[in-house]
């Protein structure tokens, strides 16, 4: 039960100019499920590492449960680690594997042997115990890293993409599995992942790193319901945000035929600033027909049986942008038509040159 | 019923699979057959004289005289004295080439200034002859007077010896280390870069201290490695001739079998015969100190399980 804090840490791997993780500020709760999310190099696995141990820290500090560790080896920070690719020791027994924190503890075999039965029940893998990990599956294997992490009871779970090299319908099935796991042990799990569906299912909250910077921290809905800027906005959701880049008319931003109508925030921040470009953010189910929307030209339609994701060519000033439109699976809309389309839920405003979002700060 | 149909379809596969491997193996034949003459005739022929009594200084003829050889050779004082010294040499020279070998390939196993040139220096001995290593240990280290190190122990008020006369079979098991270890270390330096850096890294955060990182997880890991060098070893240093001739030229305790085989034979006895005879039973001795090798080494590393 633990705590983590990150306190302006930074990792400048050597021979490289740029810091791979910048100045992280990430405060953890006890038994939290945070999920490091962000695109390829973005820093994730370097920033878990750091917490491990694995990876030095140049700049900053790391605590776990307030005590700095931040120059302590792993062997001293007892935490339990699942890597993307398990790194099970292959000489050894799935028994053996699981047992082997426990064995480096001094702990009496008799005890040991226990706790490695309870934890196997917990995954399934007993009838396994005393195979090799070359003779598992995949999902096998990684549940003995799983295993190995949990008969250990640690301060802090850390997980490395764990789920990445499994088929996609075992990925959702452990993923469930996993959640409800860490619920019930409710120690704390940082967990790395490059896929937002992941991080949005999976996490309490959820931190988006790019390029080694944090763009925000957030519950799931939060950062669905107000990105803090614009990388966050295009990076969670599934289809994307649909993102229009216009130019200011006054104190008006123009899409299609009408200004889009702005909370008193956004307008007045509109107002403030300085800015002539801004970019409207628009979800796909935030749009719908009407009768005297934008006409637009109907490119592609995705059935999903349930709902339909239609693509459209929408005008607006000064060009047109193709956006994606969710409409019910009932309606029947095909390519060529031109349609008529309006926003009807919430809109999101960047500023397109810093990416900066209008309006009240989210975390409020 | 349907048992029985199976086990005639189980049993039609089979006969296809054999016809199919019979048909895929027979053009292999003629390579086959090069192969055994060309590798396993001086063998026959060793064999084959080691049943004869042939001296090839006298014109009585060739005798069959069956196992005679053999059982001379056990009573023979000389013969089990070289077959001690034989065992003696192979077995410390080989775990000793492996323990240094892998000692210094965990201290190369890492990134630092100039280490393609350390590798090299360290391989040197390995492609030295060993005529010429025996030459230079002899007169440029171990000698009376001339060599290093009587030279360095006098500095430190340590009288000179003859390390020659007085250690035969321990100054010839030294150059045999010195010229082994670094073909170890290469065994043992690829062994321990085939290892995964995770699986490393797994075991510091399960907290391993680095010895036990190293005989739980590294040394298994380097199994078979170690298995390939004591083999190769094992077939190597059981041969050793010209080691001996350079530095003691056989002196007391140190010739070993294939020493004592030239001098039985070509050496001043001519005693073709049992001298095939002492080297069938070399060949013999090789196998049979490489499988003790194994499985002295097996044993050692099933134990650290769970
Ligand atoms: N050992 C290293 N030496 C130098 N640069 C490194 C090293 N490891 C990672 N980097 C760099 O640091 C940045 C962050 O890497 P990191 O592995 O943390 O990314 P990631 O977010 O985990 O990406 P992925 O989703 O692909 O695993 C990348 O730009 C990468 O090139
Ligand atoms: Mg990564």
């Amino acid at each position: 039960m633990a705590e983590v804090k990150y306190e302006a840490a930074s990792r400048i791997y050597p021979g490289t100019t740029l810091a791979a993780v910048n100045k992280l500020d990430l405060d953890i709760a006890d038994g939290e499920l945070l999920v490091l999310v962000g695109p390829s190099g973005s820093g994730k696995s370097t920033a878990l590492r750091m917490l491990a141990g694995l990876e030095f820290v140049d700049q900053g500090s790391i605590y776990i449960n307030g005590k700095d560790v931040t120059l302590s080896p792993p062997q001293d920070r007892d935490i339990a680690m699942v890597f993307q690719n398990y790194a099970l020791y292959p000489q050894m027994s799935v028994a053996s594997n699981m047992a082997f924190a426990l064995k480096q503890q001094g702990i009496p075999k008799a005890e040991r042997m226990e706790r490695v039965k309870e934890a196997a029940k917990i995954l399934d893998l007993e009838p396994y115990l005393d195979r090799k990990p070359k003779n598992l599956s995949g999902g096998q294997r990684q549940r003995v890293a799983m295993g190995r992490a949990i008969v250990r009871e640690p301060q802090v779970f850390l997980m490395d993409e764990p789920l990445s090299n499994l088929d996609a319908k075992l990925r959702v099935q452990t993923r469930t599995e996993l959640v409800d796991l860490q619920a019930r042990l409710g120690v704390t799990t940082v967990y790395v992942t490059h896929d937002q569906v992941e991080a949005m299912t999976m996490g309490h909250r959820v931190a988006v790193l790019d390029h080694g910077v944090l763009q925000q921290v957030d519950t799931p809905r939060r950062l669905y319901s107000h990105p803090a800027n614009l990388f966050v906005a295009g990076f969670i959701g599934s289809p994307a945000m649909n993102l229009i880049e216009v130019d200011r008319q006054g104190d008006q931003l123009i899409v299609g035929a009408k200004p889009i109508p702005l909370p008193d925030d956004v307008a007045s921040d509109l107002r403030a600033s300085d800015s002539k470009r801004f970019v409207v953010g628009v979800r796909p189910e935030h749009l719908a027909l009407a009768e005297d929307g934008s006409p637009s030209t109907v490119v592609v339609v995705e059935e999903l049986g349930s709902d339909a994701f239609v693509h459209v060519e929408m005008p607006h000033e000064g060009g047109s942008t193709m956006v994606v439109v969710r409409v019910d699976g009932e309606t029947s809309i095909e390519r060529g038509h031109t349609l008529n389309f309006d926003v009807n839920g919430p809109v999101h405003i960047f500023d397109a040159k810093s990416g900066v979002r209008l309006g009240s700060d989210p975390s409020m | 019923m349907t048992s029985t149909s199976t086990l005639s379809r189980d049993e039609q596969v089979k006969a296809l699979q054999k016809k199919d491997a019979r048909r895929r193996r027979i053009p292999l034949l003629p390579a086959l057959i090069f192969t055994i003459v060309v590798t396993q005739t001086p063998f026959v022929f060793s064999l084959y004289f080691g049943f004869l009594k042939w001296r090839g200084n006298t014109t009585a003829p060739r005798e069959w005289i069956g196992f005679k050889n053999y059982t001379d050779a056990f009573q023979n004082m000389f013969f089990r004295e070289a077959a001690w010294v034989s065992i003696l040499m192979t077995v410390s020279a080989v775990l000793l080439s492996v323990i240094f070998g892998t000692l210094i390939a965990l201290l190369l196993d890492r990134k630092f200034f100039g280490q393609g040139f350390v590798r090299t220096l360290i391989i040197t001995p390995f492609l030295v002859m060993p005529v010429v290593a025996g030459l230079v240990w002899k007169n440029q280290m171990f000698s009376f007077n001339f060599g290093v190190i009587n030279w360095v122990l006098n500095q430190v008020g340590i009288e000179s010896r003859e390390w020659v006369s007085e250690f035969p079979l321990w100054t010839i098991v030294i150059v045999l280390v010195w010229q082994w270890t670094p073909f170890m270390m290469l065994i043992m330096l690829a062994g321990l870069q085939g290892q995964s850096s995770s699986v490393l890294e797994a075991a510091k955060v399960d907290g391993a201290s680095a010895s036990a990182t190293f005989f739980q997880i590294t040394l298994p890991h380097l199994r078979p490695y170690l298995e390939l060098g004591v083999l190769l070893g094992s077939i190597y240093l059981i041969q050793v001739y010209d080691h001996i001739f350079t530095i003691t030229g056989g002196g007391p305790g140190s010739t070993n079998i294939p020493f004592f085989v030239n001098q039985r034979s070509f050496g001043a006895a001519f005693a073709y015969g049992s001298a095939s005879a002492y080297s069938i039973l070399v060949v013999i001795a090789a196998i049979l100190i490489a499988n003790f090798g194994l499985r002295v080494l097996s044993g050692l590393l099933e134990g650290e399980e769970a």
